[in-house]
């Protein structure tokens, strides 16, 4: 099972093979739902710069890498896997690693959720499940997502039973091992709250080894009437690899999401969240953290749809960058004619740390209805001279200061985690990235 | 302690310190007084590093070493402290980090041992009480939101933390009623000590109510103008500034 797709045609090959692959076990319906994708890709084709979505980040050094898809397990470093768990007590824990299922790694007792991986699920013919996949994404929003359909490698599925209110997390940790070296994956998540349900997640992405792969990467998340999803993501990936995560949401009425996205890793990363208010009264929040350093790009696209009246959203999307970073920030907010007493904010803050650093940001707004509250802004800047003064003056350095600086900017953000554990852990994180020498500093 | 010779400073290419002299050994308390735009907060500025002062002349000495040619932490980690007439807020950094960052950083530049979390807090709380800071302000983010009276007496328990050589108060008085004024002091008047030295920069006679000074300097247009004991300030306040300027003019 492997194939490069570093052409539209390598990557339509790559997904023709894969179908001609198909385990027997797998169901029809999964059969068919690859052929719609693979239909979907020869539509659309793969994304380039003159897309207006795309314009900004290059896809031509993903494609030249010739990342291959091929599910071969490799020796899974258990002890060291391990170790990179969350410190605290979590409800339950899936484990992946190189896009591989871990059930020895996983955790899956709990009450009041069914949870596992998704190609089980599905197997099972789990009609809920089978109904779901796909019910938001379709069959891919551009080439790479209809590829991950084209070629579903596996996933977590959860879903939170009515009126089940869990205390404490459940972790989903996706890592990557050496084996993943100039490999595709494509991990496809499916998270459903029922009626009243509520839950956290902590969503992350680490690596044990810096090398380069292609995490192509799709979550869907159904939140039904008066649930509620706490989403924390950490993406942290080998400074190496590419990520792409694609993340629909689906909002029943009265429900609510908080999302927190934090992108530190990845040589190339783009993270999408689209979400269209199915119901009234839902709540979108949105909160995010970019950091950018030599070498990386970083990409948010934020497309929330105000479809009905009455809804909630705000984005809060902080970004720092380093060296020759740069990073993309394009959110959009379509309230709708009909969508009247909607609630829409959107800010993007930006922090310079060196000249050669670049920031693209768009946010947009675009207000059909007219009895609506929505706001929308950007900023771009450096550290406040007064402010590093200050700190100088009680005794830290130029670097000491602008780290502290920055981790203040962040910590608006940070503060989003409810772990302690895990603050700490991206705080130090930061820090470390930050240490790295700054070229021509600001 | 600190020996200040012929100091001349430009700001955007105008002159504003022309000429100062100042001599200040350990133990002693100097007043800076004078009206404004006299050049009292730029001294106060040059000595503690901050950008945008040119010296063109002269020379600054503590304790044997040539203060202008250090960074503005090399001055910090010598002892100088500044506490500054509109301390900076930092949304997002934790009060106490910063405390204990700031704390760390003098003390590693000096070769000694970083403090140990349970002994800094120990040592913050027992000084926030000692300058009556609330406790919950240290928990908070760097001087965001608070009052101007708590943003003095953050000041001042950062000095309390660091145990600076010499201190700077830069208009410490402005912006605080008689109550907070008073706190102030104590917690000023605390920290004296026969090995340390501060200088009060400030406009009015007030502050030195309550922190008594053992020199009192006049300073107007770039110059020292009058120096004198305690009674100089008395006098200041008084008579105002006006017959010393003439004087100085005839």
């Amino acid at each position: 099972m492997s194939g490069q797709a570093t052409t539209i045609s390598g990557a339509l090959m790559t997904a023709q093979h894969y179908i001609d692959m198909l385990p027997v076990d797998e169901g029809y319906w999964l059969t068919e739902q690859r052929f719609a994708a693979i239909d979907r890709l020869f539509d659309l084709g793969l994304p380039h710069a003159r897309q207006e979505a795309w314009r900004y980040t290059s896809v031509t050094g993903l494609l030249e890498q010739g990342f291959i898809t091929t599910d071969e397990p490799g020796d899974i470093p258990e002890a060291e896997v391990q170790q990179h768990f969350l410190a605290d007590q979590v409800a339950a824990r899936l484990i992946f690693v190189d896009g591989l299922f871990q059930p020895a790694l996983s955790d899956l007792q709990i009450e009041g959720v069914q949870l596992g991986n998704l190609r089980s699920a599905m197997a099972q013919g789990d009609q809920t499940v089978l109904q779901a996949v796909g019910s938001l994404s379709g069959a891919g929003e551009h080439g790479f997502s209809a590829l991950n359909l084209a070629t579903l490698q596996d996933g977590a599925m959860i879903r939170v039973m009515a009126d089940c209110k869990l205390e404490t997390p459940i972790e989903l940790l996706h890592i990557t091992s050496k084996a993943a070296a100039g490999r595709s994956l494509r991990p496809r998540h499916l998270i459903i709250l029922e009626k009243n349900a509520g839950a956290t997640l902590v969503e992350r992405y680490l690596a044990l080894d810096e090398v380069s792969y292609f995490n192509n990467l799709v979550c869907e998340i159904v939140l039904q009437e008066g649930s509620s999803l706490k989403h924390q993501r950490v993406q942290q990936e080998s400074l190496q690899a590419y990520h792409l995560t694609e993340l629909y949401l689906g909002l029943q009425a009265d429900s609510h999401y908080q999302g927190v996205n934090v992108a530190l890793g990845g040589q190339w990363s783009r993270t999408t969240v689209n979400n269209r208010f199915a119901a009234p009264g839902a709540i979108c929040e949105l909160d995010g953290l970019y950091l950018a350093g030599d070498g990386q790009l970083v990409d948010f696209h934020l497309d929330v749809d105000h479809a009905v009246p009455g809804c909630e959203s705000r984005e809060n999307f902080k970004g720092i960058l380093n060296g020759r970073g740069r990073a993309v920030f394009d959110g959009r907010i379509l309230v709708r004619e009909q969508a009247q007493q909607s609630n829409a904010h959107l800010s993007n803050a930006n922090l310079m740390l060196s000249r050669q650093a670049e920031i693209d940001t768009k946010p947009q707004l675009e207000i059909l209805a007219d009895d609506v509250q929505c706001s929308h802004g950007a900023t771009v800047g450096q550290l406040d001279p007064q402010a590093m003064f200050y700190l100088r003056s009680r005794g830290l350095n130029e670097d000491q200061a602008r780290r502290l600086l920055c981790l203040g900017f962040a910590q608006e953000i940070l503060d989003r985690f409810e772990l302690e554990s895990l603050r700490e852990q991206l705080q130090e994180t930061i820090h470390q990235r930050l240490e790295a020498a700054v070229s021509d500093p600001i | 302690m600190l020996s200040i010779r012929n100091l001349k400073a430009n700001v955007e290419g105008k002159e504003i310190l022309k000429g100062i002299d100042l001599e200040v050994k350990a133990g002693e308390v100097h007043a800076i007084m004078g009206p404004n735009g006299s050049g009292k907060s730029t001294l106060a500025h040059i000595l503690s590093g901050r950008d945008g002062y040119e010296v063109t002349g002269g020379s600054v000495e503590l304790r044997g070493d040539d203060l202008l040619d250090l960074e503005t932490e090399e001055r910090a980690h010598r002892g100088v402290f500044l506490a500054m007439q509109y301390p900076v807020e930092l949304p997002g950094v934790n009060n106490m980090t910063f405390l204990r960052e700031s704390l760390n950083a003098i003390r590693r530049a000096r070769g000694e041992e970083v403090i140990d979390a349970i002994s800094f807090m120990k040592l913050v709380r027992q000084k926030a009480k000692q300058v009556k800071l609330d406790e919950k302000l240290l928990k908070r983010s760097v001087n965001a939101g608070f009052s101007g009276g708590e943003k003095k007496r953050n000041e001042i328990l950062q000095m309390a933390v660091l145990e600076p050589a010499l201190a700077i108060l830069d208009e410490t008085d402005s912006g605080l009623d008689i109550d907070a004024l008073r706190t102030v002091a104590d917690g000023v008047n605390m920290l004296c000590s026969a090995d340390r030295a501060l200088i009060v920069v400030t406009h009015y006679q007030r502050l030195l109510e309550y922190i008594e000074p053992d020199h009192v300097h006049v300073l107007a247009g770039g110059r020292i103008i009058r120096s004198g004991g305690k009674e100089l300030a008395l006098e200041l306040e008084e008579r105002g500034y006006g017959w010393l300027l003439e004087e100085a003019a005839a």
